[in-house]
């Protein structure tokens, strides 16, 4: 695209967007939102700056090949760190401190979790946007 | 014979999952043990079991993890079926 109040609206507004998913996610556990919903923003705002600016304004993680790999890291991540959690409970191993509910390093693996979550749910909205644009 | 076996099989499991079904307590008795005792559980210990504030984050990350383990999977797994419809295998 071609229009300049467009370039300049989308280069101030998309930094505000990235800011206000990564709030969600890193606060998930305190109040409401989450992995799931702060990834979707964070994958609207790459959807836009797509739209705008092209492919190549994106960071490369998030392209098609090193997008599924993120993925199946981040996934495999996740079911390592939760089958620790579960058997840990069981056999009593040691368990990350669940601190002062409030605080933002609390709740033990809920964080990292709600990070991964929001890392998979980012990288494969954007993926299923780049399917359907014409290049 | 290979459909025999499908089919003894297939039967097997509807009788096991039959029987399961027939020793269900009644629906909407209120004296059912998972009415009572679950949901104000969690509301009272979710902040003492796991430290975070917000239930529905305890309940989805911590009690119920495996269930959005496998929530990611079934998006990342749509996300692969619908590359390989529009794209190809390559």
């Amino acid at each position: 695209m071609h229009d300049l109040i467009l370039k300049n609206i989308v280069k101030f507004i998309t930094p505000c967007i990235q800011l206000f998913g990564l709030y969600i996610i890193l606060y998930g556990h305190i109040s409401p939102g989450g992995g799931f919903s702060g990834g979707t923003i964070i994958a609207s705002s790459l959807i836009l700056k797509h739209i705008t600016f092209g492919q190549s304004s994106i960071p490369s993680i998030f392209r098609k090949d090193s997008a599924l790999k993120l993925i199946g890291f981040a996934l495999i991540l996740y079911s390592l760190m939760k089958g620790y959690s579960f058997l840990g409970s069981q056999f009593h191993f040691p368990h990350p401190p669940t601190g002062v509910p409030g605080n933002l390093f609390s709740g033990g693996f809920i964080l990292p979790l709600n990070i991964i979550i929001g890392t998979i749910v980012s990288a494969t909205i954007y993926n299923i946007f780049t399917l359907f644009v014409n290049e | 014979m290979k459909n025999l076996v499908c089919i003894i099989i297939t039967v097997l499991i509807i009788g096991v999952l039959l029987i399961a079904a027939s020793e269900l307590p009644e629906f909407g008795n209120p004296d059912n043990p998972e009415l009572n005792s679950l949901s104000k559980g969690y509301i009272a210990n979710a902040m003492i079991d796991t430290g975070a504030k917000n239930i529905v984050s305890a309940v989805i990350l911590d009690y119920r993890a495996l269930d959005t383990l496998i929530e990611a999977t079934v998006l990342f797994s749509g996300a692969i079926a619908v590359m390989a419809v529009l794209k190809g295998i390559e």
